[in-house]
C-alpha cells in the first residue's frame, strides 16, 4: 500500500490552502483512477453501492475492446489489400516505412500483420484525442473547480471508433476539442450535456471537412486507390450491388468491410453489447426501441417500394450490418445521460432513433450514412420525451384519486 | 355665412376628436399610405432602367467569363459588343427570329406555357424546357465563329445549377463551362464554381465519332489515350451535384437540346 | 443633451447589445454572415432602416392611433426597406444578388420594430435617430465579428482576398465547411456572448434555479 501512502502524503499539498490548489483536479483524477473515492454520501437518505460513475464508464470502455481489435485488424487488413492491390512500391508514408523496418509485411492474410498495421492508424489518433481533449478537459475542470471525469475516457474511446481511419489528425484534435467544449462543457460538464459529445465532435468535422468525412467514398489512406463505401454503394445501386463489389452479408457482419475504425464488425458490437446488458449498464428497452424502429420503418419502406430510389428496397438485416448502426445502438443510443431516463420514454426514444436513420439513410439524398445525425437528434427530444412521459403519469393518477 | 360656419365646425369638430377615434385613424392611416406609396414607386420608377442595365450587364458578364473574355477592369459593354446573339428553334436547331434576340429572356419563357413545352423525358429535372434558346457566337478576327456559348440548366442536390457551355466551331470541343446561380452545398457540390473542377473541361469532347453524346462526369478513374477527352472527373463527396452536371450537360447536348443545331453547324447548313 | 445621445449611440454596442444581450435579429445575422462585405452591406443597411424609421415614427408619434400603431410602424418600416433594396439592385448588384431575400426580411427584423415600438414612440425624433444608429451600430458590430471568423476560415478570405491561401488553391489551408453553412454563427454568436458576459459579468441573468450542492467533501 505504498501508493496509498504517497497519495495520502501529498494530499495536503493540493487541498485549500496547499502550495499545488491549483492542481486539485489533476491530482484528484489520478488519485481516484487508483482508488476508491474516500469521500461519501453523508446526507441521509442514500444507497451505497460499489458502482459509481468511474466504474461505469470504465466498464463502458472495457467494452469497446472488441471493437478496438476488430479496428486494428480490420484497418490493417483493408489498407493491406488496398497496397496489394496498387502494389507494395506504389505505397507511401511513415507506417509503410515503419512496417519495412520492422520487417512485417505488407500481407492481407497475415493477422499480426494487418493488426499492426492498424494500430499504426489507431493509436495515433487516440493518443491524439487524449492530449487534446484532456488538455481542454482539465483547462475546464481547473477553472470551474469541477473533477475531471472519467466520462471523457469513453467519450475519447467512442470518438476514436468512429473516426475514418484516414482523419488527418489536427482535425482528430479539432473534433475532440469541439466536441468537448460545445457538447459538454459549455453545459456544464458531464451529466448536464444534452447531446453525446463523441457525436458532436463527429458531426463538427462532418460538416466542416465533409469531402473527406462524409462516407462517400472509401476512407483507406493509400493514394490511387478510391471506391465507394458500403452505403453509397447501396445508396446508388442497391444493396444487391453489394456482391458485385464484394461485400457479403456475412462480411458485413463480421466486419471486415470499408467503413470508420471501430464501427464495421456488428459481431464486436455484439459482444460489447452482452457485457453492458449484463452488468446493467445499458438499459435493454433503448436497444428494443432503436432495433423495433429500424425494423420496422425499413420493412414499411421495402412495402412501399421505389423505382428510382434503390434504397427503398434495403431490407432491415443491411441496415443492421452496414454503417454505424450496430456501434451506435450498442455505445450511443444506450448512453445513460443523453437518453430518455423515463422506462416508456425509452422505448420511444430508441425507436425515434430507428426511425430517423432509416429516413436519413433512405430518403435523404445527401446522406449516405444517417446514424450520427439520427442520434443527436434525439438527444435533443429526450427531455422533451421524458416529460410527456412523466406528465401523463401524473394525469393519469390523477384521475385515479379524483 | 352660416354655410361657412358648420364648415369651419367640422373642421374643428374634427381637430378636436381624440386621435384613437375613427375618423382620424382613417385619415392617418390613408395618408401615411398615400405618401409611402408615392416614395416606393417613385423609387422604384426612377431606378428601374439602372437595375435593368445591371441585370443585362451581368448575363453578359457571364457570358463573357465562360467565352474567357472577362476580367475585372475589361468594359463588358465594349467587349460584349464582338459577341453576336442569336435564337436557336431547338425543333430546327435553326436559327429564327421570331422572338427578338436581344430581349429574349429564356428563363422566363421556359416558365410560360405558350413559349415551352413540358418535358416527358427529362434526365435534368427541369419539366418545362423553353422552345427557342439564346446562343451567343464568338467570332474570331477575321469574322469566323470561333465558338458558341450555349445556356444550360438543370437540377443538382439542392438546386437548379444555371450555366453556360462553349463550344467551338468544329460543334464538339468544349471550350468551357461555368455556372451562374447554383445553391449546393458549400465545400462539396458548390464546388461547381472551383476553377481547379473548371479547368478540367476545356479540350474534352462531346460527341464520339458515331454522333452520340459521349463526356461524363464521372466518378470512375479517367480512361487513358483517347478515351479520356470524353470524361470529367466528378467532384469529390458530391455524388448528387456531379450526376445532376452529368445530367444536364447530357441532356442540353442530345437530341433534345443543342445537338441539331451543332450538328447543322457542323454542316455548314446553318 | 450631447452626453445623452453618445450614451444612446455607445450603450448598444456592447452593454446593451441588440443581438448578444437582447438576443433579437438572430436570423439574418445567420443567413448574411458567410461573407464579410455581405455582413457590412447588411448592418450598413439596418442602421439606416433602424435609424429613418424611428425618426420618421418619432416625428408624427403623437398623431398615430393606438389601434393601428403597429400598422403605422410597418408601413413605414417596409418603404423604408424597399427603398433600400431597390437602391442595393442599382448600385450594388452583385451584393444585391446574394442579399436576395434577406433584404426584405429586414422588416421583420425585431431590432427595427423594438426599437420603433419601445424607443421611437416615447421619444423626440433626433434622440430616436441616434438610438436607431447605435443599435444598427451594435448589429453591426456583430455582423461584422461574425462576419470575420466565417469568411476568414469558412473560405480563407476577407472581402475576397486570400488571408490563409486554401489548399484548392495551391496553399495550406483546409477551409472549415461548416463555417459557411447558416447554422455555424449558431456557435460563433453563443462564442461572443459567452465572450461578452466573461468581460462584463452583469450581463449574466440570474439562474433560473440554483443546483444544491451535496455536502461531499470540497
Amino acid at each position: 500500500m505504498g501508493l496509498r501512502k504517497y497519495l495520502d502524503n501529498i494530499t495536503p499539498h493540493f487541498e485549500k490552502g496547499g502550495k499545488y490548489e491549483k492542481y486539485y483536479t489533476m491530482f484528484e483524477m489520478v488519485e481516484t483512477l487508483l482508488y476508491t473515492r474516500k469521500q461519501v454520501t453523508q446526507a441521509a437518505p442514500h444507497a451505497r453501492d460499489y458502482i459509481d460513475l468511474k466504474r461505469v464508464m470504465t466498464y463502458v470502455v472495457l467494452a469497446t475492446i472488441p471493437c478496438i481489435i476488430m479496428a486494428l485488424y480490420n484497418t490493417g487488413l483493408q489498407t493491406n489489400q488496398a497496397i496489394q492491390l496498387v502494389g507494395a512500391e506504389n505505397a507511401s508514408g511513415w507506417r509503410v516505412w515503419m512496417l519495412t523496418l520492422l520487417h512485417i509485411p505488407f500481407n492481407p492474410n497475415n493477422i499480426f500483420a494487418n493488426l499492426i498495421h492498424g494500430a499504426f492508424y489507431f493509436f495515433p489518433i487516440y493518443i491524439v484525442t487524449l492530449a487534446a481533449g484532456g488538455i481542454f478537459e482539465v483547462i475546464f475542470a481547473t477553472v470551474r473547480k469541477h473533477d475531471v471525469n472519467e466520462g471523457f475516457l469513453v467519450t475519447s474511446m467512442l470518438y476514436s471508433l468512429i473516426m475514418p481511419a484516414s482523419t488527418p489528425l489536427w482535425q482528430v484534435a479539432l473534433g475532440i476539442i469541439f466536441g468537448v467544449v460545445i457538447g459538454k462543457e459549455v453545459f456544464g460538464g458531464t451529466g448536464k450535456n444534452f447531446l453525446n459529445p463523441a457525436l458532436v465532435g463527429r458531426a463538427f468535422l462532418y460538416f466542416a471537412y465533409p469531402a473527406n468525412m462524409s462516407g462517400d467514398s472509401v476512407w483507406v489512406a493509400v493514394n490511387g486507390y478510391s471506391g465507394a463505401t458500403a452505403l453509397s454503394i447501396s445508396a446508388q445501386d442497391g444493396h444487391q450491388a453489394l456482391a458485385a463489389a464484394n461485400v457479403s452479408w456475412m462480411d458485413a457482419f463480421v466486419g471486415t468491410i470499408q467503413g470508420s475504425l471501430g464501427e464495421t464488425s456488428v459481431i464486436a458490437c455484439m459482444l460489447g453489447l452482452c457485457f453492458l446488458l449484463y452488468t446493467r449498464i445499458a438499459n435493454w428497452r433503448l436497444i428494443v426501441g432503436c432495433l423495433g424502429g429500424m425494423i420496422i420503418f425499413s420493412s414499411l419502406f421495402n412495402l412501399i417500394g421505389s423505382t428510382s430510389n434503390p434504397m427503398f428496397a434495403m431490407p432491415w438485416y443491411w441496415h443492421l450490418v452496414l454503417g454505424g448502426y450496430a456501434f451506435g445502438l450498442v455505445f450511443m443510443v444506450t448512453e445513460p445521460v443523453t437518453a430518455a431516463m423515463t422506462n416508456p420514454g425509452r422505448y420511444i426514444y430508441g425507436a425515434l432513433i430507428g426511425f430517423m436513420v432509416v429516413m436519413i439513410r433512405v430518403v435523404n439524398p445527401a446522406f449516405p450514412e444517417g446514424m450520427m445525425l439520427a442520434i443527436l437528434f434525439s438527444n435533443i427530444f429526450a427531455p422533451l420525451i421524458d416529460y410527456f412521459v412523466v406528465q401523463a403519469n401524473i394525469k393519469r393518477r390523477a384521475r385515479k384519486h379524483v | 355665412m352660416s354655410d361657412q360656419d358648420t364648415k369651419l365646425g367640422a373642421w374643428a369638430k374634427f381637430k378636436a376628436l381624440p386621435i384613437d377615434s375613427t375618423p382620424k385613424t382613417l385619415l392617418v392611416a390613408f395618408s401615411l399610405c398615400l405618401f409611402c406609396s408615392m416614395i416606393v414607386s417613385g423609387a422604384a420608377v426612377y431606378l428601374k432602367p439602372v437595375q435593368e442595365a445591371n441585370k443585362a450587364l451581368d448575363k453578359k458578364k457571364n457570358v463573357l467569363q465562360v467565352a474567357g473574355l472577362y476580367s475585372p477592369d475589361v468594359d463588358i459593354d465594349e467587349v460584349f459588343k464582338q459577341i453576336e446573339i442569336k435564337i436557336v428553334d431547338l425543333k430546327t436547331g435553326r436559327y429564327t427570329d421570331v422572338v427578338n434576340a436581344q430581349t429574349y429572356d429564356q428563363k422566363a419563357a421556359s416558365k410560360d406555357p405558350s413559349m415551352s413545352i413540358v418535358l416527358t423525358n427529362d434526365p435534368a429535372s427541369i419539366k418545362r424546357q423553353a422552345k427557342y434558346a439564346s446562343v451567343y457566337i464568338v467570332p474570331t478576327s477575321d469574322g469566323s465563329i470561333d465558338k458558341i456559348i450555349l445556356p444550360i440548366h438543370g437540377y443538382g442536390l439542392w438546386s437548379t445549377l444555371y450555366g453556360f457551355i462553349a463550344i467551338k466551331s468544329d460543334g464538339n470541343e468544349i471550350a468551357g463551362l461555368q455556372f451562374y446561380e447554383q445553391g449546393e452545398t458549400p465545400g462539396l457540390g458548390a464546388e461547381v464554381d472551383n476553377p481547379i473542377w473548371r479547368a478540367k473541361w476545356p479540350g474534352q469532347k462531346v460527341y464520339g465519332d458515331d454522333g452520340k453524346v459521349k463526356i461524363s462526369v464521372s466518378k470512375n478513374p479517367k480512361p487513358a489515350g483517347e478515351a479520356g477527352r470524353f470524361h470529367v472527373d466528378a467532384l469529390a463527396g458530391a455524388t448528387l451535384t456531379s450526376r445532376g452536371v452529368d445530367n444536364l450537360v447530357k441532356f442540353w447536348m442530345g437530341e433534345q437540346g443543342f445537338k441539331l443545331f451543332l450538328d447543322n453547324l457542323k454542316n455548314g447548313s446553318l | 443633451m450631447a452626453d445623452s445621445n453618445k450614451k444612446l449611440v455607445l450603450d448598444p454596442l456592447i452593454d446593451n447589445n441588440p443581438i448578444t444581450l437582447q438576443v433579437l435579429g438572430v436570423c439574418s445575422a445567420l443567413a448574411v454572415t458567410s461573407s464579410l462585405k455581405v455582413a457590412l452591406v447588411m448592418a450598413i443597411a439596418v442602421t439606416l432602416v433602424t435609424a429613418f424609421s424611428s425618426f420618421f415614427i418619432s416625428l408624427i408619434r403623437n398623431s398615430i392611433p393606438s389601434s393601428i400603431r403597429i400598422i403605422v410602424q410597418m408601413v413605414i418600416i417596409a418603404s423604408l426597406v424597399i427603398l433600400v433594396d431597390q437602391m442595393l439592385k442599382a448600385y450594388a448588384f452583385e451584393v444585391s444578388k446574394t442579399l436576395s431575400v434577406f433584404v426584405g426580411l429586414i422588416i421583420t427584423n425585431c431590432i427595427v420594430m423594438g426599437r420603433a415600438e419601445a424607443f421611437a414612440m416615447q421619444n423626440p425624433p433626433v434622440a430616436s435617430f441616434v438610438d436607431g444608429i447605435g443599435n444598427g451600430l451594435g448589429y453591426g458590430l456583430v455582423l461584422l465579428l461574425v462576419g470575420i471568423v466565417r469568411e476568414l476560415f469558412g473560405s480563407g478570405k476577407l472581402f475576397g482576398f486570400e488571408i490563409l491561401p486554401t489548399v484548392s488553391n495551391g496553399g495550406w489551408y483546409v477551409p472549415n465547411g461548416l463555417l459557411l453553412l447558416p447554422p455555424s454563427a449558431f456557435f460563433v454568436i453563443g462564442m461572443l456572448i459567452w465572450a461578452f458576459r466573461t468581460w462584463k459579468p452583469k450581463q449574466v441573468e440570474p439562474a433560473d434555479f440554483k443546483i444544491v450542492v451535496q455536502s461531499e467533501g470540497h
